[in-house]
């Protein structure tokens, strides 16, 4: 019996002095963002599908041993409302600080919470590279002072490529319609507005009248008054910039109302299948802009049919956002790519290998300008990629760029 | 903008019926209104989509399971503070907070939330097309203020809500419960709101933050019809309604519920009772 004991204390022992050791070994990912908000809660999901994929092939090679990944993820909850800057600061450092987490992927929902925290990851020399924040700030912070700010690195589609997108979705419809005269409703918030402002400019510089430019407070639910309005100046086109869950009725409005202009823009609840299962033909017709491509497989660049399988079989569930979810995926695989070729976890030589970052992803081809910024384009073979699809008897046919295109513009019933 | 006007009223005097019923005849104002309405939005929704319920029969329960719920938040919290008002609106603002941050909290977040119309399609009138179920909204409306007026007039418990609302101490003294009638308002205003929920959600989503902003419109336009004053609330529903339609039409959305504070102030100034808040004049003059 007293043998008995003796070994079971030792094997206890044993197990408690070599499980540490081997979760140390472990390369912990931070993922501080707002895990309630779509986007958070997918780019969770993906960097995890990423981890498991990569920790299934043995891990990350650095130098001669293989090291596991993790996930360590907190809510922080910076895109709620009414969430201070401060409070979301103060997670990211107990992640820096108690998890002692390697690097941190997905990241800030608000703007001014990433610009905020880049100070924290220069501090601690902890990588950051983030799939949410939009701002164009962002560089120039980076640019502003490039040996502090060298650690933060953004992943996904920045506010002056969305309106780049949406530049060209507007030409695209001009050229198939001849249409020139355009509506625009953004949400009353900065990054909507400013978007919004962006086109305005643009438009009436090339050929459009910009007929009214109607700002909606957050939660609106009546579009019906800018609709009539839209109807009455007789355009041709109605641009919406909204991210809101209450956005989805301006569509349905436009549908019942028949409104004779085409709804091209970009509208963020409407973006995945879920969409159509809430509004179903109510929202047929709607052009949306897709931020980065790879939420839902699209046949002619089939890295994005690859995500999308694995993540429905990973989760049983598909993705709705069309920003954040495909970029975070992508950025778990660059920065273990970027670790092996530093052959080392010094953050210093990670970011020289990651500023030199040129790897195919489901976003396209991944590579940073010198701002740190993804570089964007219309081919996937040559940059990251955004999109726009138009709903099409409940399917999302992609109707620019050409390089991945699937479908033409058709135009509603009741629209001339 | 003469028929979305219109709709507009009607959605506004639907909204605000349960909120006044209950002001009315216990006294009680209800701040945690809105979010009975939100809770009465994705009680449904669940009913429907989890449940597999048809949506008449998740419809007709909601309103039951919230008339009940309505009637046990006075038993259980209001009854003990009743007649002390401040404490009133704090203990249902409370409430109203505690509810809206819950279904949050659960993760009833997002644009899925979204109750079918009852019939789909919309009709053209003045070169203005407008969806079937807006026309359901004032209809049902026009039912239900009559409705009301005939249970308020010629049934018993309908009576016994008057004499409350009238002289509770000489309600008491024939035998009325006013407990037990206020009780009665507070799951009859809530049942209400349950209604108005399911007849006006189907135009949108269901979102959280949509409960406080409902508040705001009930509250404003049961204090400038005067409170407790049903033909006060048609009156100024309609009054609101069209201020909310010309100003999103000639100036901008963003000022909408700008027009329900502004006429709260207004009315404050100029009448406190309200345009035609009869029972409270007499209070005011002394």
């Amino acid at each position: 019996m007293k043998r008995m004991v003796l070994c079971l204390f030792f094997a206890t022992v044993l197990i408690l002095s070599v499980y540490p050791a081997s979760a140390q070994q472990r390369i912990l990912l931070g993922i501080p963002t707002s895990l309630k908000l779509i986007e958070g809660y997918e780019g969770n999901k993906a960097a995890e599908l990423a981890v498991e994929e990569i920790n299934a092939k043995g891990g990350v090679k650095i130098g001669a041993e293989k090291r596991l990944l993790k996930i360590e993820a907190l809510d922080i909850r910076d895109g709620e409302p009414g969430v201070p800057t401060s409070e979301a600061l103060l997670g990211i450092e107990k992640l820096i600080l108690d998890k002692k987490i390697y690097a941190t992927v997905v990241g800030n929902f608000r703007s001014e919470a990433l610009l905020a925290a880049m100070d924290i990851y220069s501090k601690y020399k902890v990588i950051n590279i983030g799939t949410i924040a939009m701002t164009p700030k962002f560089q120039e912070k980076v640019l502003s002072d490039k040996e502090k700010y060298k650690y933060s690195f953004r992943n996904c589609l920045d506010s002056r490529y969305l309106a780049g997108y949406m530049q060209n979705m507007m030409k695209h419809i001009s050229s198939q319609f001849g249409y020139n005269k355009v509506f625009i409703a953004t949400q009353d918030v900065l990054w909507a507005t400013a978007t919004g402002s962006m086109m305005e400019k643009w438009l009436k510089g090339n050929g459009w009248t910009v007929a009214g430019f109607e700002k909606y407070p957050v939660g609106a639910s009546d579009f019906s008054a800018g609709l009539m309005k839209a109807k009455a100046a007789g355009v041709q086109v109605i641009l919406p910039i909204f991210d809101m869950p209450t956005s989805g009725i301006l569509v349905k409005q436009w549908k019942s109302m028949k409104i004779p202009a085409l709804m091209a823009g970009f509208i963020s609840p409407l973006m995945g299948t879920n969409a159509w299962k809430t509004f179903g033909e109510d929202i047929d017709g709607l052009m949306n802009v897709v931020f980065e491509i790879g939420y839902f497989p699209i046949k002619a660049y089939p890295p994005t049919v690859k995500f999308s399988e694995a993540y429905i079989k990973r989760w049983k569930e598909d993705i709705q956002s069309g920003h954040g979810a495909a970029p975070a995926y992508d950025t778990v695989y660059l920065l273990v790519n970027a670790i092996e070729k530093a052959g080392s976890l010094d953050p210093d030589k990670v970011v020289k290998a990651l500023e030199a970052t040129d790897m195919v992803g489901v976003v396209g081809r991944i590579k940073f300008d010198s701002g740190h910024q993804l570089i964007f384009g219309n081919d996937p073979k040559t940059a990251a990629v955004g999109a726009v699809f138009q709903w099409q008897k409940g399917k999302m046919a992609v109707v620019w760029p050409d390089s991945i295109a699937s479908a033409k513009i058709i135009k509603p019933s009741w629209v001339k | 903008m003469l028929v979305y006007g219109l709709i507009n009223s009607a959605v506004l005097a639907v909204m605000a019926l349960g909120f006044n019923l209950t002001f009315g005849i216990s006294g009680v104002a209800n701040f945690a209104y809105g979010a009975i309405y939100v809770v009465s939005g994705f009680l449904t929704w669940t009913l429907i989509n989890h449940l597999d319920l048809p949506y008449a029969l998740s419809a007709i329960l909601t309103i039951i399971i919230i008339g009940v719920f309505g009637g046990l938040i006075y038993k259980l919290i209001i009854r003990r503070i009743r007649g002390l008002v401040i404490s009133e609106v704090i203990a249902t603002l409370g409430i109203s907070i505690v509810i809206l941050e819950f279904l949050r909290y659960v993760g009833f977040i997002g644009f899925k939330y979204s109750l079918p119309v009852f019939i789909k399609g919309s009709v053209e009138i003045f070169d203005a097309y407008v969806d079937i179920q807006r026309f359901f909204i004032i209809v049902l409306g026009i039912l239900l203020i009559t409705g009301l007026y005939l249970f308020t007039h010629h049934t018993k418990i309908g009576l016994a809500f008057r004499g409350i609302a009238q002289e509770e101490h000489t309600s008491l003294s024939l035998g009325i419960n006013p407990d037990r009638i206020a009780s009665f308002s507070m799951g009859l205003g809530s049942s209400l709101c349950a209604f108005a929920a399911i007849v006006i959600l189907p135009l949108g989503t269901i979102t959280v933050d949509s409960g406080y902003d409902v508040l705001i419109n009930a509250l404003s336009v049961c204090i400038v019809g005067g409170l407790g004053s049903t033909f006060g609330v048609i009156i100024a529903s309609f009054i609101i309604g069209y201020a909310q339609t010309i100003t999103a039409t000639y100036l901008s959305p963003h000022w909408t519920i700008i027009v329900s504070l502004c006429a709260i102030l207004i009315i404050l100034a100029i009448k406190p009772s309200g345009l035609l808040g009869h029972q409270k004049e007499l209070e005011e003059r002394v």
